[in-house]
């Protein structure tokens, strides 16, 4: 990717004008989208069935979302993105990932966006101004490398299958009911299988624990949460580099 | 490899006929779509050679595989069988505006486009004025691209591609969209490359168009070279074969 700095740039400059050019909020629509579902979410489990005791349950329930609405968003937008740009696959040689790695590096600029207001909010109410702070950019990174590597993957799949899509559609929506986004797993199961499953299966979950545990709790997350994202990051963009560079060849071809 | 070479070894390239080019699934678990129209074989042991500086046309009828030939030279697609290699910075002209941004302005195409040519920022800094003073986009060079004419759009797409300095250059039809007056700048834009030493590599229809620009005509049928050799003898085999189609 070294030699493609400018022209990932360029990408991702073009994606960006795309998204919110002719949109009268814009850049608002982010912070909308997950304000929303935190509104359904804390209407739903904070007033209607509160069974679940959380303080400032809304924060809780946000720190959470505009995770899932990162890595689901990436995946999503970077499911299709080969073949929306098929034309110019099939017409230029230039290096393919640049193109699902500029629909993720957009939707990473809108997260990091709004994640800044989120920090901001908890920390003003939730008093948790805290060295904690300083573990969240390792986290976010692990994050993104998390996000571009299962992109990669599911960008270069669906450029040759086309089910991969619509069937990642169709994941994303139990994924994220059983992603510890609106509940905490200490609070419906004392279970250890459960518990294994719920924390440690779901890759998604440890980057919503961390994410929680310093903005909305003001604590370091335990070392072995803070391990698991990396190497679960780590894991992600390579193996997802390697796949992508495996079946690359022949894209002019399938899109 | 010297910069300008060209070579293809023995070529080979098969493709899959189906209407959508994308596999299911289903096809790729339980085994190969049956039914259908077989493999079409686009290069067929294709063998040729070109030096620096040499301006080469490939002509033939649809389908004998002219532009599979430049896709495969430009590295745009492998090939099954066989071996090709060329020098130097490669630019292919397949299709004019590719991948511009629709929102974005001429000016911010140019560095879009440059940026998949290869180019670094620098270079396109340096070019940028020249680029849309040959476009000749006017007030126009700041409007987003959505806003331009047909003409408008290819003359900046040409404009991005004629500015690379190729030491090879691949051009297919591209020059048949435009008018008469775009057509003769792109010709003589062309005309300065070779002479600054570019090798040109031309796929197209237009028999006087290969006449002026090119010393030499890979014929193609099939997938397979038909006649390799000077343009007149080689646009003569190629009126024949056209007459017996």
């Amino acid at each position: 990717m070294a030699g493609s700095r400018f022209l990932f740039e360029q990408l991702v400059r073009r994606e960006l004008r795309q998204k919110y050019q002719g949109s009268l909020l814009g850049v608002a629509w982010y912070l909308i989208n997950p304000l929303v579902l935190m509104g359904a979410y804390w209407f739903l489990f904070g007033v209607v069935l509160p069974v679940f005791e959380v303080e400032d349950y809304p924060l809780f329930l946000l720190c959470g979302l505009v995770v899932w609405i990162f890595f689901s968003q990436s995946l999503t937008a970077a499911s299709t993105s080969l073949l929306d740009q098929g034309a110019l696959i099939r017409k230029a040689r230039f290096p393919r990932e640049t193109i699902p790695a500029s629909v993720v590096a957009v939707q990473l600029v809108t997260f990091l966006a709004v994640l800044v207001l989120v920090a901001v909010v908890c920390v003003a109410i939730r008093g948790t101004l805290d060295v904690a702070l300083l573990v969240l950019p390792l986290v976010l990174a692990a994050l993104a490398a998390l996000a571009l590597g299962l992109g990669l993957v599911v960008a270069v799949l669906h450029a040759y299958f086309r089910d991969v899509a619509p069937i990642l559609g169709a994941a994303l929506l139990p994924w994220f009911f059983l992603s510890p986004i609106f509940f905490s797993v200490e609070r419906i199961t004392q279970g250890g299988a459960e518990r294994f499953v719920l924390e440690w299966l779901n890759p998604v979950a440890p980057f919503i624990l961390a994410v929680r545990d310093v903005l909305y709790a003001g604590e370091v997350p335990p070392a072995d949460v803070l391990a698991y994202c990396v190497v679960a990051g780590a894991v992600a963009v390579l193996g997802g580099r390697a796949l992508f560079r495996r079946l690359e060849p022949e894209l002019a071809v399938v899109v | 490899m010297r910069p300008g070479e060209l070579v293809l070894e023995h070529a080979s390239r098969a493709f899959a006929v189906r209407a959508d080019p994308g596999r299911s699934l289903k096809e790729a678990v339980f085994g190969r779509h049956r039914g259908g129209p077989p493999p079409v074989q686009a290069l067929d042991d294709v063998s040729f050679h070109v030096a620096p500086g040499e301006t080469v046309a490939i002509v033939g009828r649809n389908g004998a595989g002219k532009t599979s030939t430049l896709r495969v030279l430009a590295g745009i697609v492998p090939l099954d069988s066989g071996r090709v290699e060329v020098g130097g910075r490669v630019v292919a002209q397949l299709e004019l505006g590719a991948g511009f941004g629709r929102a974005f302005t001429g000016r911010e195409n140019v560095y879009l486009n440059a940026a998949l040519h290869g180019l670094a920022k620098t270079e396109v800094d340096d070019r940028l004025d020249s680029i849309l003073s040959f476009a000749d986009l006017g007030s126009f060079a700041d409007l987003p691209v959505s806003t331009y004419s047909q003409g408008m759009f290819l003359r900046l797409g040409f404009a991005i591609a004629a500015h690379m300095d190729p030491d090879v250059l691949l051009i297919d039809e591209v020059l048949a969209v435009g008018d008469e007056a775009f057509q003769r700048r792109c010709e003589e834009r062309i005309a300065s490359q070779i002479e600054a030493g570019a090798t040109l590599v031309l796929v197209s229809h237009d028999a006087s168009l290969v006449e002026r620009t090119c010393e030499r005509v890979v014929v193609l049928d099939r997938g397979r070279v038909l006649f390799d050799g000077p343009t007149a003898a080689g646009l003569e085999v190629y009126r024949r074969e056209a007459l017996v189609a």
